[in-house]
């Protein structure tokens, strides 16, 4: 593999940063942190939009517009150079519409600019307030700044002009800017959203969009606070999102439910893939307001990590996932795949649980089917023993917050050398196709599992003459979960991926796969959540 | 750390107001949805709480019973939110207003929805007021004779 540069620090790129906006714009004194928007560079001045048919203005602020002229504002940092620069661009989410919540990531956007990308980070301040249903708006005043960078590409004398990758495009949002890069995604791909036809006509003047948005990134997001009349957001981008266990705003892991809807099983076509893939990572000690540097920490001192340390993991697994999609370094996919290649950069002794789903994969068991015993899934064909395991698949609350439309199967055992064991026919399953088992599991904080253990099992898998055994925990921890600061604990699945390279190593033969087995002779008791086995990439 | 506690809510009012451009192009869509003629009013819905909880970006969703309110805003001493088909009211009057911050677990507020005074008569009423008056014909005669949102908030 290609030795990984750290990704948090910064680039050779020089880069200037400039204030955009909208004005005149006559903020009262209450509103004193927002002037700087009244004097933007002045070139990059900004028109006013219609965002009425989406939401009201935040109430507990004296805005010196309407909703029908919100002014476009934003800071970007703008790499030097001829371009043309991928686009990343952070939103903020619900706070104090009295505290100018922009400048809170332009820490994230200093550090992408210096490695080449244009980054720039958003005032959405005026949606902030005591509201509710309102990220829908949010999400079109995310496309809206999306479709200005596109106007400055466009426009000969501007010094944008022919600088910006349209094609090339990262959302980042925060908290409830966080689940509104998923309705953005979403939102991308439309011609109307109800009474509002995204071609740029009046009334509203909205739209057109149609970006090409390599990711959609969120934040210790919400979920479902808006939810199309489709049904709640199915985000159609390849999806990243990051959580700490210690946030006392989001406190239940909302971000998870957004994950799971991406990029799902589809029954009808299991072995489709829409080409995305979709990332996770739970942060041990990391609270809500730690990532914008602006806000002031909503844990008393000593509950979450120091702030600089929870800014330098948004630094290195956001820089990592810039680096690979925007940057086309795809090595650096290796950190979403595996939070363990970010190690060395990461403060020390902080405890993470990742996912990562590739766009190539096969599932041999997901889950999906139904409520009841396992079964090996179609077309995989096989069959599924629990020996000495109560095995179920269940509607399970793994991380809170709305109930789960999601299947998991839980495992229970009580003695040593407890199986469960999937049988499978070979001639059904190409796992020479792939590269990686994966699997993911993640223990709860039952009374079976020892508190503050990791759990274990033995990953075995056969082929017609041999059989490789591998710890689970020789490919990651599983950890105990981190007690939260209220509500119960989550239990977060961490992806274990077994390379076939090494099953190979030890001469299972993956054109001739014939079982996959859970063994439970590591710890004497327990009980562990599996979302699903696969073999991909 | 505790947990956050639900608002208090400590009355409600259903104001007849102006729509917005916004609101009047919902309700053109519902007419054709529904194929009514729904009137030009959008009915703006004061909650007024004892105590405004702080800004989270978790949030108290406002229920009527088991149905979710979408959206509501923020005013001086309260949240609002604003209906436009009257057949809202015939549906949820008297339903207990109820405040959850994930679907499950639901805070009786101990008060309940209440609906404008016939909002079909009363609207009726002003147009026929508004047409007398005017001379005009149209149902947006009555929009205009309405107070505006912005005055009905503060």
């Amino acid at each position: 593999m290609t030795t990984l540069n750290d990704p948090s620090v910064a680039g050779v790129t020089p880069f200037d940063t400039f204030i955009y906006g909208a004005p005149p714009l006559a903020y009262p004194p209450a509103l004193a942190q927002y002037v700087i928007y009244n004097t933007p560079d002045p070139a990059y001045l900004t028109p006013r939009i219609n965002v009425s048919a989406f939401a009201n203005l935040g109430g507990g602020a004296a805005w010196p517009f309407l909703n029908t002229n919100v002014p476009l504002n934003g800071h970007v940092c703008v790499p030097r150079g001829r371009g043309p620069f991928p686009l990343a661009v952070f939103a903020h989410g619900n706070h104090s519409p009295l505290e100018n919540s922009t400048p809170g990531y332009l820490y994230l956007c200093q550090l992408l600019a210096s490695h080449g990308i244009i980054a720039a980070t958003i005032d959405v301040n005026f949606l902030n307030g005591f509201n509710f249903g309102e990220n829908d708006g949010r999400a079109i005043v995310h496309l809206e700044h999306l479709k200005q960078f596109r106007a400055w590409n466009n426009t000969a004398t501007h010094p944008l002009h022919g600088k910006v990758d349209l094609n090339r495009i990262l959302i980042v949002g925060h908290s409830r800017g966080g689940e509104a890069v998923g309705h953005a995604s979403f939102f991308n791909r439309l011609a109307s959203i109800g009474v509002v036809v995204l071609d740029g006509s009046l009334p509203f003047g909205l739209g057109p969009y149609r970006f090409g948005l390599t990711a959609a990134a969120a934040i210790a997001p919400t979920d479902r606070q808006f939810t199309p009349v489709s049904g709640p957001t199915i985000v159609p981008d390849s999806y990243y999102v990051i959580h700490g266990s210690q946030d006392s705003d989001v406190f239940t892991f909302e971000g998870y439910h957004t994950y799971e809807r991406a990029h799902a099983v589809d029954l009808a076509n299991p072995t489709v893939s829409d080409g995305k893939f979709k990332a996770m990572l739970w942060v041990h000690k990391a609270n809500h307001n730690q990532f914008n540097s602006i806000w002031a920490s909503e844990t008393p001192p000593g509950v979450a990590m120091p702030r600089p340390s929870q800014e330098q993991i948004a630094k290195v697994h956001l820089g990592a996932l810039a680096q690979a999609v925007l940057l086309d370094r795809a090595e650096y996919l290796e950190v979403l795949r595996d939070h363990g290649a970010a190690v060395p950069w990461d403060p020390a002794g902080t405890e993470f649980v990742s996912q990562y789903q590739d766009p190539v994969r096969i599932f041999v068991q997901h889950n999906q089917e139904g409520i009841g015993a396992p079964v090996v899934s179609l077309p995989v064909q096989g069959t599924v023993a629990a020996d000495g395991v109560v095995a179920a698949r269940q509607l399970t609350a793994l991380v809170g917050g709305a109930p789960t439309t999601t299947i998991t199967l839980r495992l229970a055992w009580a003695a040593l050398g407890s199986r469960l064991l999937l049988r499978v026919d070979p001639s059904t399953l190409p796992a020479e196709r792939y590269r990686t088992l994966a699997l993911r599991v993640g223990q709860s904080t039952e009374a079976s599992n020892a508190a503050n253990r990791d759990q274990d099992f033995t990953l075995e898998v056969s082929s017609g003459s041999h059989t490789a055994a591998f710890p689970a925990s020789c490919l990651h921890r599983l950890l105990y979960p981190d007690p939260p600061p209220f509500g119960p604990a989550k239990i977060v699945m961490q992806t274990l991926r077994l390379p076939l390279e090494q099953l190979a190593e030890c001469g299972v033969d993956p054109t001739d796969l014939r079982s996959i087995s859970l063994v439970f002779d590591r710890r004497a008791t327990g009980t562990l959540y599996v979302g699903d086995l696969q073999w991909s990439n | 750390m505790q947990p956050p506690v639900p608002p208090k809510i400590s009355a409600v009012e259903v104001v007849p107001a102006q729509p917005t451009e916004a609101e009047s192009a919902a309700i053109a869509q519902l007419n054709v949805e529904t194929n009514r003629s729904l009137p030009q009013v959008a009915y703006v819905v004061k909650v007024r709480l004892r105590t405004k909880p702080p800004v989270t970006s978790m949030a108290w969703a406002l229920y009527a019973n088991d149905v979710l309110i979408p959206k509501y805003w923020e005013y001086k001493d309260g949240i609002y939110f604003t209906v436009l088909d009257p057949q809202f009211f015939a549906d949820h009057k008297g339903k207990r207003l109820r405040f959850s911050q994930n679907g499950v677990d639901f805070f009786d507020t101990g008060v309940r929805l209440t609906a404008p005074r016939t909002p079909a008569a009363e609207s009726k009423r002003k147009t026929a007021r508004s047409a007398r008056g005017k001379g005009a014909r149209s149902s947006g005669a009555s929009a205009a004779r309405l107070p505006l949102q912005a005055d009905v908030l503060k």
